[in-house]
């Protein structure tokens, strides 16, 4: 009975997969049909593949510098957000001061605040700093919301080292600074690793900040999507391409960060 | 003496100096840009027409939103729906795969990875997907979707009227049910086994423990989880944009499309910067929801 429950389970969470699969496995395929094969009338699931739309999207419309772009945002705010981040997350996580808890919730507001609302007064404030069309522009925009999150997943990952360390750094006559840096941000690799990762991820695939704050020459990758869909019909093969291209690497990447996934994105302690 | 000044900067000066460039940063990218939201709010600035440069109008663009402008409200109510529908919708499916997977599965790694996957994945790519797939000429699934008898020959479900809502709200189900089931998932793995047993050894059947013992302990996660994909819902721009824009008509005009037409395609920064500030607000009143729903689960903890 329950060895039948058991398999009756696990057919209903492969059937799951398979659904939730099924809709990318269909955009890969149109990627590498023939224009006939993809605006056939009947789904067509068996067909001679093609490369063509990627050499033509990557090499004749050079989408290829789109993706430098994309690399280059999600690096930079990535560093950024890391860099003033994680010092602040060590605060929070070891220093007791009034209004501690107040001041890291307004951390948390700030990953809330609607992108929509927050691009528009940002469009004029880069306008007059000359900002636009720039890289920079979008690694600050980016950074608005990454930051906040490094500083909530390291805190996690901070308080999870025994204060105690702390406390034999120091009597070996090491500031607190210098634990810091020499001790706890070594014990804390594999969460800045997965903070990291979820950095990259989430600015490699925003899109709202990305289309507003750039130009032609500074668009990102998810910028070049919209570009391909247009009025006198969508391009579906280089689309499906420019998509596969952008989303490829975020799949390795979900893999790798895999147990850090729902603390990093859910801003809760369920730590499992 | 030397020492002296290492220590009162590396050892005291620690929290400011620490803390310091992120709260700067913060407040050059959030706190200046909502202020400078608000001051736009009071002015007549436009781009597309020549002599609104910025002056001071006081109230009107207020008052312009709250008796002049039936199509926010309507986007009001839109969004309301598309939250409402897809939220409630997510959370039954999302606490049913928990459920599923608790009990069968627990933790296996490689599953749960590719369970999360279209939530991995840019928006704009799973907008253009659905696209794809819903297609009226040679979309699959509306291939199928007709030879099941489920549409009408003729019908295109993005751009028919009463079809493209319940297709966006499938959409957003499909990507986010899976981080739903997880989220609950990762609150059941972490309740204490004891009230089951206490609750087993009084007799109580499966049923009357769920609902007696695993709901009211689950209750926090809960709260966190439904407020956090409101919050997200809320703010739904990618998909749609890709999807329908909006369309047709304004079926699927949410509140942020709509922002971003009003500042961005007719360039009126003035009225548009009162339209984000009220999405503003109406983000931060669920935001203060979500907090409330934090503190009652830390309160929970200490005792």
């Amino acid at each position: 009975m329950n060895r039948a429950w058991r398999n009756f389970a696990i057919g209903v969470v492969l059937a799951l997969i398979i659904i939730s699969l099924t809709p990318y496995l269909w955009m890969f395929l149109a990627s590498v049909k023939t224009r006939v094969d993809a605006l056939a009338a009947t789904p067509q699931w068996f067909f001679a593949p093609t490369l063509e739309h990627y050499r033509t999207v990557f090499v004749q419309k050079h989408y290829l510098p789109l993706v430098g772009n994309s690399i280059m945002v999600a690096s930079g705010t990535t560093l950024l957000s890391l860099l003033v981040g994680t010092p602040a997350a060590y605060v929070f996580a070891r220093h007791q001061f009034a209004g501690k808890e107040d001041l890291f919730f307004f951390f948390l507001t700030t990953r809330m605040a609607p992108a929509v609302s927050v691009v528009v007064p940002m469009f004029l404030l880069f306008g007059k700093l000359g900002l636009l069309d720039s890289l920079y522009a979008v690694i600050l925009a980016h950074s608005s919301f990454n930051l906040s999150l490094v500083v909530w997943m390291m805190r996690s990952f901070f308080e999870e080292i025994p204060p105690e360390v702390d406390e034999a750094a120091q009597m070996d006559g090491n500031t607190r600074a210098g634990t810091f840096v020499r001790i706890l941000l070594p014990m804390a690799a594999p969460g800045i690793a997965a903070a990291t990762v979820l950095c990259f991820i989430l600015s490699w695939n925003e899109l709202l900040y990305a289309m507003i704050l750039t130009a032609f020459e500074s668009r990102t990758l998810t910028v070049g999507i919209p570009g391909l869909v247009t009025p006198h019909g969508t391009l579906w093969g280089q689309v499906a391409a420019v998509a596969i291209a952008a989303t490829l690497p975020i799949v390795f990447f979900a893999f790798l960060v895999q147990k850090h996934l729902v603390r990093g994105l859910t801003f809760t302690a369920v730590k499992r | 003496m030397i020492a002296g000044w290492r220590q009162i900067f590396f050892d005291k000066g620690v929290g400011p100096l620490f803390l310091g460039p992120s709260l700067i940063m913060l407040i050059a990218l959030l706190v200046g840009p909502f202020l400078c939201m608000v001051a736009v709010s009071f002015t007549d600035l436009s781009f597309a027409i020549p002599d609104r440069g910025g002056n001071f109008v006081g109230l009107d663009n207020y008052r312009k939103l709250i008796r002049n402008d039936p199509i926010f409200w309507q986007s009001f109510r839109t969004t309301l729906k598309f939250v409402a529908a897809a939220v409630s919708v997510e959370f039954l499916l999302g606490f049913g795969l928990a459920l599923v997977l608790f009990h069968f599965i627990k933790r296996n790694r490689v599953l749960l990875t590719l369970i999360l996957l279209p939530m991995m994945l840019a928006p704009v790519a799973v907008g253009l997907m659905w696209k794809l797939l819903l297609q009226g000429e040679f979309g699959m699934l509306t291939y199928y979707a007709r030879q099941l008898g489920v549409l009408g020959a003729q019908t295109a479900p993005l751009s028919s009227y009463s079809l493209v809502l319940p297709a966006i709200i499938l959409i957003d189900v499909w990507e986010w049910t899976p981080f739903v089931a997880l989220v609950l998932l990762a609150g059941l793995l972490s309740l204490p086994r004891e009230p089951y047993e206490a609750a087993i050894i009084d007799g109580a059947g499966p049923i009357r423990v769920f609902f007696d013992v695993t709901l009211p302990l689950l209750r926090p996660i809960i709260a966190l989880v439904v407020l956090l994909r409101s919050i997200d819902a809320f703010k739904e721009f990618d998909k749609v944009f890709i999807l329908t824009g909006g369309g047709p008509g304004l079926a699927t005009e949410l509140l942020a499309i709509y922002t971003w037409r009003i500042n961005f395609r007719h360039w009126d920064f003035g009225y548009g910067s009162v339209v984000a500030f009220m999405v503003y607000l109406m983000v931060l009143i669920l935001c203060s929801l979500f907090y409330k729903a934090m503190g009652r689960r830390q309160e929970g903890k200490a005792r």
